[in-house]
């Protein structure tokens, strides 16, 4: 069985489009979506129309949470204050936009996901906010797919894909005290799986990036999608976001958000 | 050659805390650092006494550096002071009445005192706190897998994690380890690169006043990094019993 993975659409049409194409063309079985469908985007509707309309199971993101609860990013989600301003922007304006029936629908939107020994969530299994960074400790990064029960974890928030194998994974354990058994640790091969994204890429190109993983053999491919992204950014300027966001679309990601620290964990 | 002293969930027991006083102060090594982490109040009616004393400690004793509990927490939210409105994990774990009993112990000084409470400590390669980095209600045990108690050690970036919310005593050594990771990106996909994992621990401190009759902590030597589990035998007098103590 052949399947697609993708994650912060974040309100783009265009790029959604393609990679539904992209996707036809691989002779996809079914996709699975990890939320933030809007944010930062000019289409927030159009694109929870269109997941809605082909029955795409999807988990809630942050920004899709943020929608039905009102903003609740901690410090971390932005590297500046300037970051964290348009961020605030771009929710007050989404948060006007979404349709009540929309919005209600990203509320039934669940956690996680599983399919078969797959799981999958936004930022990782313990919160939508949480960045699971190819630079965290490799152990860390372990618990969080260990702690899901699944083989491989499927997650996106950081925008930029990629594929971590653990394999041999062996803890040696020594207990002592009066409330104590003996145990040991190891751990079969896992995988977390980051789908980067199909909206808001930063990856160093405009592009649209999403996965392909075929259940039989395992097979994970990083997919990079070309897309006419001119037209989202018309569609920010035409709609009255800030500028910058179209900016940093046609351009990758502005300079001020990168994120300071790649090895930063959210313990929100 | 000094040690420190790490107790936590006296919950209100100041006969408790006594006995746990006077055996640090019959220590032949020196005690040099006081820790109370955590649920220095409870449901018992004197935790108001017992905040009045370890807020003043006589001459001759240490000032206890104190954080956070699980208490603590829940006697915030009833304040309308914590992370949610709701207690919800008070409601649950301890029943319906414990919000007002907790309510009923709690003076607003006191209140305004837990507000000043640190969330834990962290002291060379230590961290001493009463759940963990995730939260006060993170209970670890000896039967928590043994990477998330990792994770819990790294996520401080520290060596030894003291917690007392479970409220036992153990020592959980983490003594070695290692995995093979492969990262594949857009441009690239590396070789596979084994990573190690430096010793590390997490140790329960015990409780002071959750057992009548028995309280635990828990002495560290930072220089020889040995762990010493006390526990204290002492006679429970007086209203400590009729009040529904070890709730």
């Amino acid at each position: 069985m052949k399947l697609a993975v993708i994650s912060c659409i974040h309100a783009n049409l265009p790029a959604l489009d393609a990679v539904l194409l992209d996707s036809d063309q691989h002779q996809v079985d079914q996709i699975f979506c990890v939320g933030d469908l809007v944010g930062y985007g000019p289409h927030p509707n159009e694109v929870i129309d269109k997941i809605r309309e082909l029955g795409i199971p999807t988990c809630a993101g942050c920004w899709d949470e943020d929608v039905v609860e009102g903003h609740n990013a901690c410090e971390c989600s932005y590297p500046s204050v300037l970051a964290e301003k348009r961020g605030l922007t771009a929710h007050e304006w989404t948060n006007q936009q979404v349709s009540k029936d929309n919005k209600d629908w990203l509320a039934t939107l669940p956690q996680s996901l599983k399919f078969e020994n797959l799981a999958f969530v936004h930022g990782s299994p313990h919160s939508a906010h949480e960045y699971l960074l190819p630079g965290i400790n490799e152990f860390l990064a372990l618990e969080r797919v260990l702690s899901t029960g699944a083989d491989a974890l499927f997650c996106g928030h950081t925008h930029v894909p990629y594929v971590r194998t653990f394999e041999d994974a062996t803890l040696q354990i020594k207990l002592r005290g009066p409330d104590c058994h003996p145990t040991s640790f190891t751990a079969p091969l896992k995988r977390i799986i980051n789908v980067g994204s199909v909206g808001e890429p930063r990856h160093g190109r405009p592009n649209a990036t999403y996965v392909l993983y075929d259940t039989d053999t395992e097979a994970v491919t990083l997919r990079e999608v070309s897309y006419p992204y001119q037209t989202t950014c018309m569609d920010i300027l035409e709609r009255g976001l800030p500028a910058i966001f179209a900016w940093r679309l046609a351009r990758d990601l502005e300079y001020a958000e990168k994120a300071e620290n790649p090895t930063h964990i959210c313990t929100r | 050659m000094t040690q420190w002293a790490l107790l936590s969930g006296i919950r209100g027991n100041l006969v408790a805390y006594e006995a746990v006083l006077r055996d640090i102060s019959r220590q032949d090594q020196s005690v040099e650092q006081l820790f109370i982490l955590g649920d220095s109040v409870g449901l018992m009616l004197d935790s108001e006494a017992l905040v009045a004393r370890i807020q003043d400690p006589k001459s001759d004793e240490l000032s206890p550096q104190i954080c956070r509990g699980w208490w603590e927490e829940q006697a915030l939210i009833l304040y309308g002071l914590g992370a949610t409105g709701d207690p919800v994990e008070l409601r649950e774990s301890e029943g319906a009445e414990a919000v007002e009993r907790l309510w009923r112990s709690v003076s607003h000084a006191t209140i305004e005192w837990i507000q000043s409470l640190d969330f834990g400590f962290q002291e060379l390669d230590c961290l001493m706190i009463h759940g963990s980095t995730v939260s006060v209600s993170d209970s670890l045990t000896p039967d928590t897998p043994p990477l998330r108690l990792l994770d819990r050690v790294v996520r401080a970036d520290v060596n030894h994690l003291f917690c007392g919310r479970s409220g036992l005593t153990f020592r959980v050594e983490i003594q070695s380890g290692s995995l093979k990771e492969t990262l594949e990106t857009l441009e690239t996909t590396t070789t596979p690169v084994t990573k190690t994992v430096h010793p590390k621990q997490v140790v329960g401190v015990g409780s002071v006043g959750r057992i009548p009759g028995q309280a635990t902590y828990t002495l560290y030597d930072p220089g020889s990094g040995d762990v010493d589990f006390r526990r204290v035998e002492y006679r429970q007098t007086g209203s400590h019993a009729r009040k529904g103590f070890g709730r």
